[in-house]
């Protein structure tokens, strides 16, 4: 059409026709939706977590956070990288909570899917994928900063310092229940379990709350939980902590703890989907229940020092997808996202060592509850985990309920050798850990 | 202590029923078929989710649920038995293999009915049995437990007085002796893995509101089924149930005492033991061990 155009020379009838076909094209260009040309090119994001299996409460719903959070931004236009648009795509893998199917699925993750960023829950199978993570130098994160160790400079724990943020817990429960003076406590026998007995046997003792008796540890395949209820109870104690017990373990406990007749403090680091147990309770039973992680729908996450876009919004869009599955995780994957996305536009780069810089420059960086440092060398070895404040959660009339934020750099200023006490009695501490 | 001591016999009664029912339809099916049958756990599971599905997500009347729960899980033993079972009868090994491809069948499919997350059992009843402050049995509970004495009598009633029973104990005592007098293998197979895939079914959905239900709930409890089957004597349905009681009680005593990881190892080392002392179990026949 443009060599006639130009070879014929330019008639009226011409000029209008091609006027409207060249305007037609550039209303149909500005009429399509942006995120289409946006979207031409994609960056990867690994989500090697337990989708399956007794711990993938702490998996799944993380990765059902993280598509709503793609969605959000892919609609906004995806990630400014290189001041080209990118449109964010998540590749799952279900790592079952196993350090050869997670050694597995990252090496398919990196070869095969081409991802640059790949988040963890961490734990149990953080070992098997430690050579992967040496070997390739990707980033990865983990929820749980147990895993941390100077040998991986690549991984970070950016969203929680598990199981830290428990102190914050005790501690304010030591300020407005100063009357609560002995405590038990259980716990699974794993590697969620121990360095949470650990913590929470230092945020104890610096609080002057006794230890009526050493920690009880179960296997976790345990299904009925009524001896280990019984022995609690046997010492009359004014607190009962949960530990980090998952969820399978947290219900049937209060369950018991309701049924053999206990009505004093309840502790616990979780209580995901705890509607389920005021219904096997009741509401009475569950009041005053504190523990760490909140819903989002609450007005505190409004304040201004909070980093998570429309809290609020994020919680009635999940509730409203997922009915009933909220949880502890359900947020904090996206909340890695958050800071990785933005790492990733200051670096003008989606390579892992280049957003691992820009991510850790200066120190600090934006944590969901707040602005934070990135800490760690006396525990894990390495400065990785990134930490400030944590809210401390109660139960009231049936609904989670935002209580306090608390420094958790503050506690450790004045109580970190006691911590560091309780983890080696653990071999918790990083170079004691295999 | 007196009130410790108690609640420690309450609770240890509460597993030793559940265990039983458990243990005893894992025997009864190898006694009868030969057959050591995985997926034993993911019959117990597959009742606990009928009362996901019918009492918590349905509204059915529990007590209805259990009754469908036994009669639903027995329907699936008896599909074991007609498609896995028969085929592979020469063949223990082959039957065992399946079983454990079935588990995973059976633990897939659920994942995928019901999401891999634990699912919710409301409370059947909140009521408590309270002998002190601090001795306390729930009723649902004392359910649990009285089934299990009346679903097991009921089961030694059978065995003992009908003719059935006695073509089962003949299948398991001598499955070709038995068949040149006339009894049907076929039917004694069916009857076998009916009433044993029944009982685990109906112990899942008595200790549904109880416990964490989940697709993969059947793996403690087939181990602890196991245990209890080796120390009882393989095959021998009053060993399972004597075997059950005890490894319940020193199960629930060493836990409350101690430690419930010490628990599994002594649980663990007196299967060892008898296997060292008394390899056939406490009540096995040396041509079943």
């Amino acid at each position: 059409m443009f060599v006639n155009f130009f070879r014929s020379g330019l008639s009226r009838r011409r000029f209008l026709s091609s006027a409207a076909t060249l305007s037609g094209i550039g209303v149909l260009g500005a009429t399509l939706p942006r995120k289409v040309f946006a979207q031409d090119q994609v960056v990867r994001v690994g989500f090697l977590a337990p989708l399956t299996g007794p711990v993938a409460a702490w998996g799944k719903p993380g990765l059902d956070g993280c598509m709503i959070w793609a969605e959000w931004i892919n609609e906004a236009g995806g990630i400014d990288i290189g001041g080209e648009k990118h449109r964010v795509e998540f590749i799952p893998y279900d790592d079952e909570y196993d350090p050869a199917k997670a050694r597995a699925g990252a090496t398919k993750l990196i070869r095969e899917d081409g991802v640059k960023f790949i988040m963890m829950l961490g734990g149990d199978p953080w070992p098997g994928v430690q050579p992967v993570a040496e070997r390739t130098g990707m980033l990865f994160s983990t929820l749980l900063p147990s895993d941390l160790s100077p040998d991986t400079t690549t991984l970070i724990a950016p969203a929680e310092v598990h199981p830290i943020y428990n102190v914050t817990g005790v501690e304010w429960l030591a300020e407005t229940r100063p009357d609560l003076k002995t405590a038990v406590i259980c716990a699974q026998d794993d590697a969620l379990g121990l360095p949470s007995v650990a913590t929470y046997l230092a945020a104890f003792e610096a609080a002057g709350i006794e230890m009526l008796e050493a920690p009880i540890l179960f296997d976790p395949a345990t299904t009925d939980f009524a001896p280990v209820v019984t022995r609690m109870l046997a010492r009359n104690p004014q607190i009962v902590c949960l530990d980090t017990c998952y969820a399978d373990y947290v219900h049937p406990i209060c369950e018991q703890l309701f049924q053999q007749g206990y009505e004093g403090q309840i502790l616990s680091c979780t209580a995901d989907f705890y509607e389920q147990i005021i219904e096997k309770t009741s509401k009475e039973f569950m009041e005053g229940f504190v523990f760490q992680f909140p819903d989002f729908d609450d007005p505190e996450l409004n304040a201004d020092f909070i980093n998570f876009q429309e809290p609020n919004r994020f919680y009635e869009e999940y509730a409203q997808r997922f009915p009933g599955q909220w949880g502890a995780v359900s947020w904090e994957y996206a909340s890695i996202m958050d800071l990785w996305k933005a790492a990733v536009e200051k670096a003008g780069s989606a390579e892992p060592d280049a957003v691992l810089a820009a991510m850790t420059e200066g120190g600090t960086a934006p944590h969901a509850f707040g602005e934070a440092r990135w800490w760690g060398r006396d525990l894990f070895g390495i400065d990785n985990a990134l930490v400030g404040n944590w809210p401390v959660i109660a139960i009231e009339d049936g609904k989670a309920r935002i209580k306090a934020f608390r420094s958790i750099p503050d506690w450790y200023d004045k109580h970190g050798e006691l911590l560091k006490k309780h983890m080696a009695a653990y071999n918790q501490l990083w170079d004691q850990r295999s | 202590m007196i009130d410790l001591i108690a609640q420690t016999g309450l609770n240890a009664l509460y597993a030793a029923a559940y265990l039983s029912l458990v243990a005893v339809g894992l025997v009864l099916i190898f006694g009868v078929m030969g057959i050591v049958n995985f997926a034993h756990g993911e019959l117990f599971m597959l009742g606990a989710y009928v009362v996901v599905a019918l009492y918590a997500g349905g509204q059915v009347p529990y007590l209805a649920v259990v009754a469908i729960g036994l009669a639903f899980v027995g329907v699936v033993g008896l599909l074991m038995e007609w498609t896995m079972f028969r085929p592979l009868r020469d063949n223990p090994l082959g039957g065992l293999v399946a079983s454990i491809g079935f588990l995973m069948i059976l633990q897939a499919l659920v994942s995928m009915g019901f999401g891999v997350r634990m699912a919710h059992v409301p409370p059947f009843t909140q009521d408590v049995i309270a002998f002190s402050d601090r001795v306390r049995l729930p009723v649902q509970r004392l359910i649990v437990i009285g089934a299990a004495v009346v679903l097991l009598g009921a089961l030694w009633l059978f065995l003992k007085r009908t003719r059935f029973g006695w073509a089962l104990r003949a299948s398991a005592q001598d499955r070709e002796a038995a068949a040149l007098q006339g009894i049907s293998i076929n039917q004694t197979a069916r009857i076998a893995m009916f009433i044993g895939a029944a009982l685990a079914g109906v112990a899942g959905a008595l200790t549904a509101p109880l416990i964490s239900v989940n697709p993969h709930m059947g793996h403690s409890v087939i181990v602890a089924a196991f245990i209890v089957i080796i120390v009882g004597g393989v095959g021998s349905l009053e060993g399972a149930v004597i075997a059950a009681v005890a490894y319940a009680f020193i199960h629930t005593i060493v836990t409350t005492f101690w430690d419930g990881v010490i628990a599994d190892i002594v649980g663990l080392s007196l299967m060892l033991l008898v296997l060292i002392v008394k390899p056939t179990g406490l009540f096995g026949t040396a041509d079943r061990a």
